[in-house]
């Protein structure tokens, strides 16, 4: 049986939202960035069993700094939320968990899954360090130029919906 | 004492208890035709007052059982506001719709019988210079609006439920997504409440928005959409969402006495009733 199922993917600008998107339905990269603006919506059949698959929409929405800036008409009926920051860049993760309380706010109820991008911009063992001083917890360490965990994401996520319909 | 006598005595010792039987099965029966005879007299005196106690009771059934049934239908909308609103929204939308275009026609026809003469000459006068025959710009004039895909959209997560479209298109589940944002951001960045996107043009084609509570209905038309078009194009979606609403409401009501309850209502079969109401509509 398919379902379909709405998600939206968030995070600060340039934080590789759309490179995420661009990695996962069409497995290609490309380096120049392009800002999305308002937002972009693609599709994807992702098979999660032998008998089941979910139509993931994907609504990549416009990056922002400020979270509380999120158009919510976008985020309605959504199913379940990728949110991402670049492990490269702190002002993207510095408010991460305050980011998130909100997010989870405006969402209430759905699969929130937190993305750390562009791992391979950074060394591994000052990474996990970071994270800790930090104190996130990412779901998901990902790299949309190496593909790195990119294809595990969007899966579990998809899986993760199918079961809990 | 003969040899008849004999077996008389036999018959007496041997068969008494049978005789008794036979003597009260005989004393049942008579019973039984006293009963029946007697219930049909009484009957008569009975039924007269049976007739007057269901009368009472048919006259009391709004002190009675009113309340109850008042309360029931009550928790019952209250439960399911959204779907008998949008079940209601078609009918209440059409009557309303009707009277004005009722109007506005009376109206129209006014203005057209002023500016048919001048049309004409028009007409005539663009056929001198511009070379074309009048039949064709008359025909030009006429229009020829056609449907050429329906959609029925979630609101909200733009998730499309249905579709029914005449010629190949990209994916409709990402058309339905991008005509929800483009609908959200217009609705969303005017901040108007209650106001609604209706149309998206673009050169030959139109897209026609018709927004309910739950759901919005989308249709392509191509050629010259006129208000005569959009007044039919109205009509068809506020039949089809009546009866599509209809369905829904049936669901939730026979769902519930189903072992696995059906939440909603197959795609196949709505695509069916687009196809239906749609197919061959003339706008």
């Amino acid at each position: 049986m398919q379902k379909s199922k709405k998600i939206v993917i968030l995070g600060h600008f340039g934080v590789g939202k759309t490179s995420l998107i661009q990695r996962f339905v069409k497995d290609s990269f490309s380096d120049k960035y392009k800002v999305t603006i308002g937002v972009h919506i693609t599709k994807k059949i992702v098979e999660v069993n032998e008998n089941d698959s979910v139509s993931l929409i994907i609504w990549d929405l416009e990056g922002t700094d400020e979270v509380q800036m999120i158009r919510q008409a976008y985020l309605l009926g959504t199913h379940g939320v990728v949110f991402v920051f670049d492990v490269s860049r702190p002002s993207t993760f510095q408010n991460l968990n305050s980011d998130l309380k909100i997010v989870a706010e405006k969402t209430p109820d759905v699969p929130l899954i937190i993305v750390g991008n562009k791992i391979d911009l950074v060394i591994q063992d000052e990474l996990q360090s970071l994270l800790k001083d930090n104190n996130i917890e990412a779901n998901y360490l990902t790299s949309a130029k190496t593909g790195d965990a990119v294809n595990e994401m969007f899966t579990h996520l998809a899986t993760l919906l199918n079961d809990l319909t | 004492m003969n040899e008849k006598d004999r077996l008389e005595i036999l018959k007496d010792i041997l068969f008494t208890e049978d005789r008794e039987d036979i003597d009260k099965i005989a004393d049942r029966i008579e019973l039984l035709e006293q009963a029946y005879n007697s219930r049909e007299k009484f009957a008569s005196r009975v039924d007269p007052i049976v007739e007057e106690q269901l009368d009472k009771f048919t006259k009391s059934i709004p002190h009675t059982l009113g309340p109850t049934i008042t309360a029931t239908l009550k928790k019952e909308i209250q439960n399911h506001k959204d779907e008998v609103v949008d079940a209601l929204y078609p009918v209440l939308g059409k009557m309303v719709k009707k009277y004005v275009a009722q109007e506005i026609k009376v109206l129209s026809e006014k203005i057209d019988n002023q500016l048919s003469f001048i049309s004409a000459w028009k007409r005539k006068l663009r056929s001198f210079f511009g070379g074309s025959k009048e039949k064709e710009l008359l025909l030009d004039d006429i229009g020829g609006e056609k449907i050429e895909q329906v959609m029925l959209i979630e609101r909200g997560s733009g998730l499309l439920k249905a579709s029914f479209s005449k010629t190949e298109t990209i994916d409709e589940e990402m058309i339905s997504g991008m005509l929800t944002a483009i609908k959200t951001f217009v609705e969303d960045a005017f901040n108007q409440k209650n106001q609604e996107l209706e149309l998206i043009e673009y050169e030959l084609y139109n897209i026609h928005i018709q927004s309910f509570v739950n759901y919005y209905v989308a249709v392509v038309i191509s050629g010259a959409y006129s208000l005569k078009a959009k007044d039919k194009v109205q009509d068809i979606i506020f039949d089809f969402y009546h009866n599509f609403m209809e369905m829904n409401l049936d669901l939730i009501y026979t769902s519930r006495h189903l072992e696995q309850p059906v939440d909603t209502i197959s795609s196949k079969l709505i695509q069916k009733k687009l196809a239906e109401y749609f197919g061959n509509a003339k706008i």
